[in-house]
């Protein structure tokens, strides 16, 4: 099995009407078993901006310390949070810097921008900046979860009806994905407050 | 091959293959025609070869037998179905179990069917479950690396009461008392060792294999969908249920009211 589905894993990230969404899987396994049912995927970086990573789980928790690391930094130093598309470049060139022997992780970044319209993109393994207006998905799902967004996803949607749109699309896509699913996790942030839900999926 | 004619039942005329040559003839499959006929073999298994990505189990108890299985297919990491018949009904008597080549387990137990049925006519008396097994495992031996790929339990009863063997496809045949097959076999060993007793009743023992299964799936990637339970007596098999594992996990689990998750704290 290839590096990439060693572990499973299962990304979305949606837009809405002055609010994102970003959802994952809580499964961790080894090739067909599972280990854990509450591996963490999504880190805040600030109250408004997260980074969900799929991939290998070793580089998942490494890479998101390295990522704090750098935020905190730059925290000190600039005396404000990161602006989520300078993030980005950040993810980027951390990831290319690697290029010749790359983190296994492919990351989503959804955050909010100062003046409170949401931002997404993800990157591949060696850190191609992806923007988009609608949704971005990863991990080893990732085809069903195409399928599932592209025809779930309506432009500006509130947050509720967002959280029903992303939850329906991961829960519908990890069903078809034997290593990825055992519940979902999914964070619907808005300029005033994050609402984290956990979600009630199969587990098999 | 070897040759086998005196192992086939007796008849009183000689066989009517001049009648209905199709029916007792064994099935004979064209070769292709290549010129490396061993790499190209070699490289069909390759690619046919299903990872076996299933749980099935049968146990013999007091009262009988017990075989249940999941229900999904998988291809790869991709879940082709979730609602797949992995308990094949051989005759009312008979069942075997699906694992590995979903069409290999499918045609090879059909055709055991319709063999155990021309030994009932022949005979007059139904066949063994020893027998059975035995006409299967001769089968899929000539058939030995060819590529089938089946781990199949022939589980029934007959007059020397219940009965339950393992075939595979690479010619072995073992008889036992407690069986699992499939990539989820090491969790319901697990489950159906610890619990399992000579003297249950007939619902402790469709417990005991449903609740194997159902750790089996939770445990097993490539295992999931519906476990389908069924009893083995001496009027026969009967299907006992046939339960959604999403649903069974909450109702042997269900959702505590609890604070917000504990989460991975900063590093």
């Amino acid at each position: 099995m290839s590096i990439t589905s060693y572990n499973g894993s299962a990304l979305i990230a949606m837009v809405g009407k002055d609010c994102f969404a970003i959802a994952s899987d809580r499964r961790l396994g080894v090739n067909f078993q599972t280990i854990a049912c509450d591996f963490q995927r999504i880190f805040k970086i600030h109250d408004t901006l997260y980074i969900g990573l799929s991939g290998l789980a070793t580089d998942v928790q490494t890479m998101h310390q390295r990522l704090q690391f750098r935020h905190k930094l730059y925290q000190l130093r600039e005396e404000r949070n990161m602006r989520p598309e300078t993030f980005a470049s950040l993810v980027s060139a951390i990831l290319y810097e690697k290029r010749f022997g790359p983190y296994f992780c492919e990351p989503i970044i959804a955050g909010l921008n100062e003046d409170g319209t949401p931002f997404i993109c993800t990157t591949d393994l060696i850190g191609a900046k992806q923007l988009s207006k609608d949704f971005v998905v990863s991990g080893t799902a990732s085809e069903s979860l195409y399928g599932a967004c592209e025809s779930m996803y309506k432009p500006d949607l509130g947050p509720d009806e967002l959280f029903e749109v992303i939850s329906q699309a991961l829960l519908s896509s990890v069903d078809r994905d034997c290593i990825s699913g055992w519940g979902g996790i999914v964070h619907v942030v808005t300029p005033g407050q994050v609402v984290t839900k956990t979600l009630k999926g199969r587990m098999d | 091959m070897l040759d086998f004619s005196a192992l086939e039942p007796p008849t009183l005329h000689s066989l009517p293959s001049s009648v209905e040559p199709h029916l007792f003839a064994a099935p004979s499959f064209q070769l292709p025609a290549v010129a490396d006929l061993d790499g190209f073999q070699k490289a069909a298994v390759q690619m046919v070869k299903p990872a076996k990505g299933t749980t099935t189990l049968a146990f013999v108890f007091k009262h009988g037998v017990i075989v249940a299985a999941d229900s999904r297919a998988s291809m790869g990491n991709y879940i082709s179905s979730q609602s797949v018949k992995k308990i094949l009904e051989i005759n009312p008597y008979l069942l075997g179990t699906m694992a590995g080549g979903a069409a290999d387990c499918q045609f090879w137990q059909r055709n055991l069917g319709t063999r155990c049925r021309l030994h009932e006519l022949a005979n007059k008396r139904r066949i063994s479950v020893t027998g059975a097994s035995k006409l299967l495992a001769n089968t899929l031996y000539s058939y030995r690396g060819m590529g089938l790929s089946m781990g199949t339990m022939i589980a029934g009863w007959d007059e020397t009461g219940p009965g339950l063997y393992y075939v595979d496809s690479e010619g072995g045949r073992v008889k036992g008392t407690r069986f699992s097959v499939g990539s989820g076999s090491t969790y319901a060993y697990g489950v159906l060792d610890t619990g399992f007793n000579w003297d249950m009743s007939i619902d402790e023992a469709v417990e005991l294999a449903r609740r194997a299964i159902y750790h089996a799936t939770f445990r097993d990637g490539a295992s999931g969908g519906v476990v389908s339970v069924y009893y083995v007596g001496p009027a026969g098999w009967k299907k006992m249920s046939g339960d959604d594992v999403g649903e069974l996990h909450y109702s042997y689990y269900p959702v505590q009211e609890a604070p917000a998750e504990a989460e991975m704290g900063e590093a």
